[in-house]
């Protein structure tokens, strides 16, 4: 070996007028943060205002009535299972879809684009109305079923946690999808040539390489998905109905048939929080990843 | 594949360590690859040579096993690979831009392939400290690898293709990310290492100069095929083809149509004379004259056995490390260009007489490309 070169290393200039400009581009965002202080963060302060307000004065009287009641804590517990089955459904189901769209390309992309994109366009009630005419008990998936020899008789699909938990993949899966595809798509070919190169199958590629480079996409599609799960109304509401209260349908009922605006408001900022948490979380999440990877 | 008979060993010696042999690759109808034969002994440091778009990249890919070809085989260390996905070849490739996982650190990234071989935990950190050693890089082990500059990624990349003792060392263009000082100290700690181990490597480059410096021998490449392989030395002072001479080195060239040819030395009509020149054509044909600069002398130093060439000199330029003459013949008024390393002491003032001389030896001769020969 000829001892020629030391290891120092080089010296990486422009990068203190870099955070400057990112300094100039966060401003951008003011405008944004200036609607949004108004139209969403004044409201949403007027809700936590009700939800402490007793008959006189402050009160956590509402709070304890959620939180205290067995009932709805039972409604939250079964918001956020609900909410966690979708996301690991749509997770399972989405990131080949994401991957197989990153991958090809031609006609076959543009066609699995329409297939991801198009159900965005159809409203949320008429799809899930559509899933109710599938599922009811003369509807076509039992007429195949009982014709296919699969089922002796009809399945009761109508009103079930599992028809729920179809019915909100549907709707939500391309939420799932996007944020994949995304960061798939930016997935360099190299290092899966790289990691052939080094003696890694299919799988391992995959465990040791491409998941582990996709996981912000990962994590931004399953914290979006969680978080309208969480706080799903009309799909819970058409497919199911009171047979599995979720918290925007206990909210609801607080509002609009009980006039419980005390009850309806603590639920709602307990919705909030965790809304919140997730938000926070994945971000985190996210940071600390790309700092593994990107510093 | 039943068709193509395994290449035979040459009078009873063992088949060569690589064998690459018919191998042709499409991308649509393209051909990019045509019918191409290479071997290469073990422990031989083995350059493709070629302008982008010549296949080396290709032929490179197709050995790691990371594209499949139309025809042809490959046989490493006797084991037909033809067939065999990239992850069973143990293959080492040294990526253009390393490729190294950016969500792994320096030892992790070593200690990829190592893991990859189930090796035990022990094992994996011995091997991967020693690698690391090589190249100089252990105090970088627990670094984040997107920290590195270009050099030290190069030689994680280097480190993390050879420790996992590869049959064959791949590496595709790997200096050309880095500044020119880096890259020749690299080359010179690059080969030094690869000896050192006995690897046997194919290196991926469009620079000749780095091809002279690092191989054992160069496959010069042009459209598909190797035109010429053989040792550095070997591709310089014979070239087998135009386009080999004209892609290494420097040369000056006439354009000419052979008169005769007797006793193995043929002569030449060009604009600028007869030139004669030890090869076989037959009378009638067009051809190149062409000789290296270091064999023209400058000057009136005419005698048997030497060409020469008489011109007005129009214009010197100076191109760093080579110097271009601009030449007007005397007789027939036609432009020559010669390319010479250095000019004479006290250079050359514009517009005076030359004679530049070369021995007869030292002349080569080549078909003329179809293009020319209008």
């Amino acid at each position: 070996m000829s001892g020629v070169l030391s290891g120092a290393p080089a010296a990486r200039p422009a990068r203190s007028r870099l955070r400057f400009e990112g300094d100039m581009r966060g401003l951008m965002a003011l405008p944004a943060l200036l609607f949004m202080g108004i139209v969403f963060a004044l409201p949403l302060g007027l809700l936590l205002a009700k939800s402490v307000q007793g008959a006189d004065g402050l009160t956590l009287n509402g709070y304890a009535r959620v939180l205290g009641d067995a009932y709805y804590r039972g409604v939250i517990w079964d918001s956020l299972t609900l909410a966690f089955r979708v996301t690991l459904i749509s997770l399972l189901v989405g990131y080949p879809a994401a991957y197989a769209l990153a991958r090809t390309g031609g006609v076959m992309q543009v066609l699995l684009f329409s297939l991801v994109f198009l159900p965005l366009t159809v409203s949320i009630i008429v799809k899930t109305f559509g899933l109710t005419i599938m599922f009811r008990r003369e509807g076509i998936l039992n007429w195949l079923l009982i014709n296919t020899g699969l089922t002796d008789g009809p399945i009761r699909f109508v009103f079930t946690e599992m028809s729920l938990v179809i019915g909100m993949v549907n709707v939500f899966l391309p939420f799932m999808i996007l944020p994949l595809y995304s960061v798939i798509r930016m997935l360099d070919g190299r290092y899966l040539d790289a990691a052939a190169t080094l003696g890694a199958g299919p799988f391992t590629t995959f465990r040791r390489v491409v998941l582990p480079l996709t996981m912000p996409g990962i994590v931004a599609g399953s914290s979006i998905v969680f978080a309208i799960s969480v706080a799903a109304y009309v799909t819970p509401g058409l497919l199911i109905g009171e047979r599995y209260m979720t918290m925007s349908m206990v909210m609801a009922k607080a509002f609009l048939n009980f006039r419980d605006y005390q009850l309806g408001s603590a639920m709602a900022c307990v919705m909030l929080v965790i809304a919140l948490s997730i938000v926070f979380a994945s971000s985190f999440l996210t940071r600390s990843l790309e700092q593994r990877g990107g510093r | 594949m039943t068709s193509v008979a395994r290449p035979a060993p040459a009078s009873g010696r063992p088949p060569a360590y690589l064998q690459v042999a018919q191998l042709t690759k499409r991308f649509g109808s393209a051909t990019v690859l045509h019918d191409l034969n290479l071997t290469v002994e073990k422990g031989e440091f083995v350059s493709l040579l070629g302008p982008s778009g010549c296949g080396k990249t290709t032929l490179l890919r197709l050995i790691a096993g990371l594209m499949r070809p139309e025809t042809g085989r490959i046989v490493i260390a006797d084991r037909e690979l033809t067939r065999v996905p990239a992850h069973k070849r143990q293959v080492g490739v040294v990526f253009q831009n390393y490729a190294l996982f950016p969500h792994l650190t320096v030892a992790e990234n070593v200690a990829f392939g190592l893991t990859n071989q189930r090796r035990s935990r022990d094992e994996i950190k011995r091997r991967v400290g020693e690698a690391l050693q090589l190249v100089r890089m252990a105090p970088f082990a627990d670094r984040s690898v997107s920290a590195l500059s270009g050099g030290q990624q190069q030689r994680i990349a280097v480190a993390r293709a050879i420790v996992v003792e590869p049959a064959i060392l791949l590496l595709d263009e790997p200096f050309s990310a880095l500044d020119r000082k880096l890259r020749e100290t690299m080359q010179i700690e690059l080969r030094h290492i690869l000896r050192d181990l006995g690897i046997t490597s194919i290196f991926v480059t469009h620079d000749q100069d780095e091809a002279l410096v690092m191989s054992d021998r160069i496959a010069v490449m042009n459209e598909g095929q190797i035109e010429h392989l053989g040792t550095p030395a070997d591709i310089y002072t014979s070239p087998k083809s135009l386009f080999v001479l004209e892609f290494v080195g420097l040369s000056t060239r006439l354009g000419g149509t052979v008169v005769s040819s007797h006793g193995g030395e043929v002569e030449v009509e060009t604009a600028f004379g007869r030139m004669r020149a030890p090869a076989q054509f037959r009378p009638g044909s067009p051809v190149v004259v062409a000789v290296r600069p270091e064999a023209i002398s400058i000057g009136e130093s005419e005698g048997d056995g030497r060409n020469v060439v008489r011109a007005r000199l129009t214009d010197v330029v100076y191109l760093g490390a080579k110097t271009q003459l601009h030449l007007r013949g005397e007789r027939s008024g036609d432009l020559i260009q010669a390319e010479i390393a250095r000019l004479p002491p006290g250079g050359l003032p514009s517009g005076s007489e030359l004679a530049l001389t070369w021995r007869v030896e030292d002349t080569m001769v080549f078909p003329a490309p179809a293009s020319a020969a209008s």
